[in-house]
């Protein structure tokens, strides 16, 4: 591993007397590597202001391909935001695909920002988008690449503050050693008050700069917070360094949705998501028991639909997009999505600009508002039923019955759609081989209705991925299906889901427990996920780059004093982080950030589910998860919430 | 940002219009289809009404001569677009000026016969120059004379569904020589090669051919010979 040595000699203070990197160097790699575009920048409203004439430097950095990256809306958010400052400045960076990392290190060039090629070490902050758990052991390459030590420990003030954010900090605990600082929640307000603390102390060392960071609603600085652990294996206390320090972060929570950035970055190479995005609301009702997302982003804040018809022409005259996507978790739900969607359609009538909707539920009205945007194209709809049954989805509050279920699948395909993609989950808890044969019954019938009404074009494609128990949910105690139960489930689908018409695809079982060793993981499992991209894994989210048995042979080494007094043996630890149902009153490793759902309601709704019960969407009657209590005074004309007296 | 050059002003405008624009730097790492896209939303950006092509997924009526390679610029390509509502020239120019992405040049834009010949027929040969570092002058110089003594070059047809099949590139090379001026660290290459439909030279396999592939380099097309435009101005090098 050769990283560039000659950095650049830091101040205290301020990091000062650097360059950037030449542009030739990066230009000798570009021939060897696979879209060399994802590495020059050159970006249509990227901002390239005067390096020295900003006092803050600040990168931002997804930790995985340009071409996911550049498709996260919330670091497009930041960048705006960060921006419109005067006084600082904001550019962005990427992991490198294997290929130019590669090329990188041998030619000892360290990572570079796309807008300045200024080394990312020569940066104030460093903040990384730290969204799901694939993007942790790329998080570590990132740094690396950069020439920053990965642990927060040994880093200093002439290093860059590494900050961490995205929905993965609700539990950050597996890499808390990695990152000086987290944001929990929203971060459009808590990241300049974090640049503005950090100017202010930028003078002081960085422990103090982190004990003055650490003040700050929302920041998480986890050197501060030390977990005791218990005989057996779990977690006793946590204990806080200052007693001037809070013992729990309450998330950030922004009171309305902050203005849309309207100059949007506009990719030259082709990424995954390549469009125009407006966000619509932020936050979802449904209640799907199985689902983070929902739960860490309430409560449900609306935009007003005149303010998104006004964005809407002023990105697209900005940007040049021949699609706007309006995104959310539902897009459905926003209560004046039918005019909305009409304005839209009028708005950009003969412009070929496409509108998508992201997210739809399965009724009938979903169905028009995709019919009105398809301008007479019907490639495929796309139905998330997550159970066979109706009982699984009582469990899991999915609330459409298979009746209702069938019947939009009727609409779909007689409105000219050929293709109904239905997503399902297995591994939920109480399930039994016999939901395999509801959900290959019901993949059966939505085929049959479409051969009924389009013949032997109708395709159903189901996709089956395992259930992930994840921090903050009404399953967050539930152990995780083993391997044996979820490959003979996975084989009765295979069995059952063939034929003409019928395409099945599943995912490896291998990524679902690195998923939920990770999402769920305590801080000790830090060290193994050093371990891990010590032996090369990075890039988990990618077939062909993932290195299981990177992971497999750190999980084997219990590489750590800690783990080893804890769990005798590797069985014992998957057995004690994955496979153990954890107990109600049990100290959970992010018990300490908080969500504003508390976690009496989320033991509430786990007992609802156990007897079936459907808990109906929030909007309509407050089911008291805890939200309104904990930020009653942030409440805006833009929450969904009702009207408490 | 560039600055277009300002063309005369045609009274009643036109619908097809020809553009020769220079792309260099990040610009010159794209596919062909990602410069269409850069193209499509620079001229959305500019409010130019672009003619689409009918059916369920139009697409805007916008041809390049010929698709330009990744990793390589150009300093005077083509571009025809076809408006749905006729423009000047000038018009067009205004409309784009402020709205270029970096690195995206605009050296003129002329009106075009709609019923004129596509780009793609009319086109003949390009011309490259290909800059390479870590290079020995020496070493180049006897490269390219023992290519030019060649009478075939078989090489490898590219993708899936060509596999185990050659083309000769020989032919397609018109004239290669030595760039003389090119600064330090640079070693120059100047090409010509044949671009016609299933008879198309491309920098980078002659690079190939010549066993320089590994070598860093820059390389720009720098013309584009239409049919019509009169003898190639420089003598062709092999003499073929």
């Amino acid at each position: 591993m050769s990283i560039d040595t000659t950095h650049p000699t830091h101040r205290i203070g301020a990091i000062q007397g650097s360059g950037p990197v030449v542009w030739e160097r990066i230009e000798a790699l570009l021939h060897r590597v696979i879209k060399p575009g994802r590495y020059v920048g050159g970006e249509y409203n990227s901002v390239h202001k005067a390096w020295d004439a900003t006092d803050l430097h600040i990168c931002l950095a997804f930790p995985d391909l340009y071409d996911l990256g550049m498709s996260n809306f919330a670091l497009m958010i930041l960048y705006d935001v960060l921006n419109r400052q005067p006084d600082l400045l904001a550019h962005r960076t990427y992991l490198p695909a294997p290929d130019m990392i590669a090329a990188m290190r041998e030619a000892g060039l360290p990572l570079y920002a796309l807008e300045s090629y200024q080394p990312v070490s020569t940066f104030d902050i460093l903040a990384i988008s730290t969204a799901y758990e694939q993007l942790y052991a790329n998080s570590l390459e990132l740094m690396d690449l950069a020439g920053i030590p990965i642990r927060s420990a040994n880093r200093d003030v002439t290093t860059p503050l590494v900050i961490g954010g995205g929905h993965g900090t609700f539990n950050p605990e597996p890499i808390a050693d990695f990152f000086d600082v987290f944001v929990i929640g929203e971060a459009e307000d808590a990241i300049l008050e974090l640049t503005g603390t950090f100017q202010t102390t930028r003078h002081t060392s960085r422990d103090e700069q982190l004990r003055a960071l650490a003040q700050i609603p929302g920041l998480y600085v986890p050197r501060f917070y030390t977990p005791v652990y218990a005989v057996g294996g779990g977690i006793s206390d946590l204990t806080v360094a200052d007693p001037a320090l809070p013992t729990t972060i309450e998330k950030r929570l922004m009171p309305a949705l902050p203005a849309t950035p309207v100059a949007q970055l506009v990719p030259n190479v082709s990424t995954v998501h390549n469009r125009a995005i407006i966000e619509i609301h932020r936050g979802c009702t449904r209640g799907c028991r199985f689902c983070q997302a929902g739960a860490v982003t309430r409560p449900i804040r609306e935009r007003p639909v005149d303010e998104i018809v006004a964005s809407a022409e002023a990105v697209v005259q900005q940007t040049g997009y021949e699609e706007l996507a309006l995104l959310s978790l539902s897009s459905a739900d926003h209560t004046g999505i039918d005019t909305l969607i009409r304005q839209l359609i009028d708005q950009f009538e003969g412009r070929h600009v496409s509108i998508s909707l992201p997210s739809l539920h399965i009724d009938s009205f979903s169905v028009e508002l995709a019919e009105m945007l398809s301008g007479g194209r019907h490639s495929g709809f796309t139905f998330a039923p997550e159970a066979g049954s109706d009982a699984m989805r009582h469990r899991i509050n999915k609330d459409i019955s298979t009746e209702a279920l069938l019947s939009v699948a009727e609409e779909v395909f007689a409105r000219g759609w050929r293709t109904i993609k239905l997503y399902f989950m297995i591994g939920l808890p109480a399930e039994t081989d016999e939901d395999m044969e509801a959900i290959i019954e019901l993949s059966h019938q939505v085929r049959q209705i479409g051969n009924r009404i389009g013949g032997r074009k109708a395709e159903v494609h189901v996709s089956v991925s395992t259930f992930v128990p994840k921090p903050d949910t009404v399953f967050q105690w539930e152990p995780l299906v083993d391997e044996e139960t979820v490959e003979r489930r996975q084989r009765i689908l295979k069995q059952g889901i063939r034929g003409r018409g019928l395409k099945l695809s599943w995912n490896a079982y291998s990524a679902t427990k690195l998923e939920t060793l990770l999402t769920r993981g305590d801080r000790r499992l830090g060290a193994l996920v050093e371990r891990a991209w010590q032996l090369g894994a990075r890039f988990d989210a990618w077939d062909e780059w993932c290195n299981q048995d990177a992971w497999n042979q750190a999980i084997a080494e219990l590489p750590s004093e800690e783990l080893r007094a804890a769990f005798p043996s590797a069985r014992a630890l998957l057995d004690h982080q994955l496979y153990r149902r954890r107990q109600p009153d049990e100290r959970l490793p992010w018990d300490h950030l908080q969500t504003g759902v508390e976690k009496r309601f989320l033991l509430q709704d786990y007992r609802r589910s156990l007897s079936g019960e459907l808990l109906t969407d929030c909007r309509e009657e407050c089911h008291a998860c805890g939200i309104l209590h904990h930020y009653r005074d942030l409440q805006t004309e833009e929450w969904r919430c009702p009207v408490l007296s | 940002m560039s600055s277009p050059v300002v063309m005369p002003t045609i009274a009643a405008g036109s619908g097809r219009h020809r553009i020769t624009f220079a792309t260099s730097r990040t610009l010159a790492y794209l596919s062909v289809l990602e410069l269409g896209k850069v193209w499509e939303r620079t001229l959305r950006r500019g409010g130019v009404p672009l003619k689409y092509s009918q059916g369920f997924n139009p697409r805007p009526r916008m041809h390049f001569a010929a698709p330009l390679p990744v990793g390589c610029g150009c300093s005077a390509d083509l571009l025809d677009l076809s408006l749905d509502e006729p423009r000047t020239s000038k018009a067009l120019c205004d409309a784009i000026a402020g709205v270029m992405p970096q690195n995206l040049v605009v050296l003129d834009i002329a009106p075009v016969d709609i019923h004129a010949r596509s780009l793609s027929e009319l086109l003949q040969e390009a011309e490259y120059s290909v800059w390479l570092q870590q290079t020995g002058e020496a070493e180049l110089a006897e490269t390219v004379a023992a290519f030019l003594k060649k009478d075939e070059i078989l090489m490898p047809k590219r993708g899936r569904k060509y596999r185990g099949r050659f083309y000769d590139l020989r032919p397609l090379v018109k004239s290669l020589t030595l760039e003389p001026a090119t600064p330090l660290p640079w070693l120059g290459l100047r090409v010509r090669v044949m671009a016609r439909p299933g008879a198309t030279g491309r920098p980078d396999e002659l690079l190939r051919a010549l066993g320089l592939a590994d070598r860093p380099r820059r390389s720009t097309r720098t013309r584009l010979i239409l049919d019509g435009e009169g003898p190639p101005p420089e003598a062709v090098a092999d003499g073929d």
